[in-house]
């Protein structure tokens, strides 16, 4: 299944999912409704304060219901996550229906326990199935991020877009060594911004005219922050998957040394270039003799021409028997020769160097035999 | 104020005492945490995970004292940091001199106190009893350990009866056993891991507080004079003062003691659960919650006395009793290896396999 969506010659390094305990903050959720809906149980049952719920059973109904909403309004607003709240919300709206419609108002003591248990559950396990749709595919030349549990998001992302690395390990991801790792790329993508504001408003007057003074501040961070299925969330063993990417990450970002490399190359390119043109351009204004040998053999290989080039240069013919234009193109080579070796000099490279001396002995004979 | 006979058992002995005492159930604390240690350790291999819990949890212990002795000394905290395998407090002032050993002495004494001192203060709101104060009638070494001891066993007697008869449908006290758990693994300055075997020790433990002392002695005659200076002051004025100092200070030691001892059948369930096949080690868990549930259940519809101690009693011993059986029955795989174990090969290459040949 993942082998198809693989490039040419590309080559998967892990496939990797997030932790079981990847997903806490959205498992303490259920863990609290179960937490909370005992506690109400106990204590509107079995404690010492029993006896104040034993009135009217739509106390138990109002301290749970009451709790649950302001449990989840702080958590939203800790969170910055309106979803708290309303799930909450959903939660409380759930059971009193359930109440309403099934005529359980006698049996609101034991229904509030279980109704908290069994939502839980529910609850464990969508998110169960939500981390278990993420996959991460690492390959050698890219991270494929996929997730969601009806629409499938997808992200791919190359090793060179890859602008920085943010990876973080909270208390959970150090005792059991998960870690999320969000890979910035050059776009911004995954970078987010916490954003917090304070506000306040009074109204001055009541019946027609109304002062309505408000006062409000603002304060924006970026942060890397990205979706579980926009990055490597949770994934385990951390350390190793961290290292793995970096070393990734490094091998396809070019160095300031590798840059340099390319640059020499491109400019030996160039000479290499020009000095075939001369070539072609000496060959041409030579005898016809040749020139009709030239023409008759097949567009010559590299070699054939670095061969070529060597044998002219060893055996030169002598200036006088040229026309003008023949010295000329002699000079231009002199100098691109010259311009190869200066370039040649400081990159040392010991191959290089080698070269180099090959060519000044070369260089000497020539002179020699001239 | 009182009348003191002037004899040295009132003036030296009787303020000897008490500190004698701390002394004593300090080493005992010593003693328990390293059998902690011991324990944590066998287990370190197959439990990495919660073996980082528990560094995790006394790192933090310790740095919060750390940080606590910072405070204390008017150092400032710069910053504060807690991981798994290490904990840091750097001090905004660079202090020299007696705050400097103070601070120090936060970061050695502290791990084996403060976190008692949290959990003794839990108990006060939870257990509610057994805080007494005996006053001496006479001044005397005997006196004086008497009535220590005497505060002690007090606070011990009402301690073990909560436990004994802990309710774990009541969910305040089941969140009052997980605090005792929690801290019985965090009172326990030192880490548990392969890389740093050789400081687990309780004698590096010992070491390292003996240099500390044996470095400032001025300090400690300080503080000798001090101790006697408030003894001198108490004789006079309330004797019950002294000895009740010293009686809070020997009930972090107790309570230290207590919650360690409450983590060693913890351990023991660990390790027991190690030996039996990988999916029935789960059943001496479930037997942990389902016994006592069911035990208390039926003792809903049949009502006796003592109900939650003979339904904890009936808890471990069916645990115990699971355990075992599986243990005989369904062991793990002895010849298991951790490392993976290669295909051995005969003299010609090939591998050795356990079917027969035809030929």
């Amino acid at each position: 299944m993942v082998k198809k969506e693989l490039l040419k010659n590309e080559q998967i390094e892990r496939v990797l999912s997030p932790h079981p305990l990847s997903f806490m903050k959205l498992q303490a959720l259920c863990i609290f409704l179960i937490i909370w809906g005992i506690v109400v149980w106990w204590l509107t049952n079995s404690s010492e304060y029993a006896s104040m719920f034993s009135g009217n059973m739509w106390y138990r109904l109002i301290l749970w219901g009451l709790v649950l909403l302001f449990i989840g309004v702080v958590a939203s607003l800790v969170a910055i996550q309106w979803l708290i709240f309303f799930l909450y919300l959903g939660v409380f709206a759930g059971g009193l229906s359930l109440i309403f419609s099934q005529h359980w108002e006698k049996d609101i003591a034991l229904f509030i326990p279980l109704y908290s248990i069994a939502v839980s559950i529910v609850g464990f396990l969508i998110v169960e199935l939500y981390r278990r749709s993420h996959k991460y595919i690492i390959t050698d030349f890219r991270v494929i991020f996929k997730g969601g549990i009806f629409t499938k998001r997808e992200r791919t992302i190359r090793y060179d877009k890859i602008a920085d690395i943010d990876a973080k390990q909270g208390i959970l991801g150090q005792i059991f060594g998960f870690g999320t790792i969000i890979p910035v790329s050059q776009s911004g993508f995954g970078l987010g911004s916490d954003k917090t504001m304070a506000a306040g408003g009074i109204e001055v007057g009541a019946k027609k005219v109304g002062l309505f003074g408000f006062a409000g501040g603002g304060k924006e961070l970026q942060t890397p922050i990205a979706r579980s299925y926009y990055e490597l969330h949770g994934v385990y063993p951390y350390k190793d998957v961290k290292q793995l990417v970096e070393n990734l990450v490094q091998t396809h970002v070019p160095t300031q040394y590798q840059k340099e490399q390319v640059e020499f190359e491109k400019q030996q390119v160039d000479i290499q270039k020009q000095m075939r043109d001369l070539l072609h351009k000496q060959i041409s204004e030579k005898p016809r003799k040749k020139a009709v040998k030239q023409t008759t053999e097949e567009e010559p290989d590299e070699e054939e021409r670095e061969e070529e080039k060597t044998s002219t240069e060893k055996n030169p013919v002598p200036e006088d028997a040229y026309q003008p234009e023949q010295v000329d193109i002699q000079q231009q080579m002199k100098e691109l020769l010259k311009k190869q070796k200066t370039a040649r000099v400081i990159q040392p490279d010991e191959d290089t160097e080698d070269e180099i001396e090959e060519e000044d002995e070369s260089e000497q004979e020539r002179k020699e035999s001239t | 104020m009182a009348t003191v006979p002037l004899n040295v058992d009132s003036l030296i002995g009787a303020a000897l005492a008490p500190i004698l005492g701390v002394a004593a159930f300090w080493f005992l604390q010593l003693i328990f945490i390293e059998i902690q240690k011991r324990m944590l350790l066998s287990l370190h291999h197959r439990h990495e995970a919660f073996c980082r819990f528990t560094n995790y949890i006394g790192i933090l212990f310790q740095t919060i004292c750390q940080a606590l002795g910072y405070t204390v000394t008017r150092s400032g905290i710069a910053s504060f940091q807690v991981t798994v395998n290490y904990g840091e407090v750097q001090p905004k002032k660079e202090k020299t001199g007696v705050l400097d050993w103070i601070a120090r002495s936060f970061l050695l004494f502290g791990p084996f106190f403060i976190p008692a001192g949290f959990v003794l203060l839990a108990s006060c709101f939870i257990i509610g009893k057994g805080f007494v104060f005996q006053t001496p009638v006479h001044y005397t070494f005997v006196e004086s350990l008497t009535g220590f001891v005497a505060n002690l066993s007090t606070f011990a007697n009402e301690f073990v009866s909560f436990l004994i008869n802990i309710d774990l449908f009541n969910p305040i006290h089941v969140g009052f056993f997980f605090v005792l758990l929690f801290f019985g693994f965090g009172i326990r300055p030192s880490y548990i891991g392969e890389e740093r075997k050789e400081k687990i020790d309780i004698l590096h433990d010992l070491m390292l507080i003996k240099d500390h002392l044996v470095k400032k002695p001025l300090y400690i005659i300080a503080i000798v004079f001090i101790i006697y200076v408030f003894f001198l002051l108490s004789l006079f004025l309330n004797p019950m003062v002294y000895v009740g100092f010293f009686s809070i200070v020997g009930w972090m030691s107790l309570t230290a003691i207590m919650v360690l001892l409450l983590t060693y059948p913890v351990l023991l369930l660990i390790k027991s659960t190690d030996e039996i096949r990988t999916h029935w080690k789960i059943i001496p868990f479930i037997t942990l919650v389902v016994s006592y549930v069911i035990a208390r259940v039926l003792f809903i519809y049949y009502p006796i006395k003592q109900d939650e101690s003979i339904s904890l009693l009936i808890m471990i011993l069916s645990t115990a009793l699971i355990t075992i059986i599986l243990i005989k029955y369904k062991r793990t795989n002895r010849f298991k290896t951790a490392s993976k174990m290669k295909h051995t090969r005969n003299a010609d290459g090939k591998k050795r396999t356990s079917k027969k040949r035809a030929d």
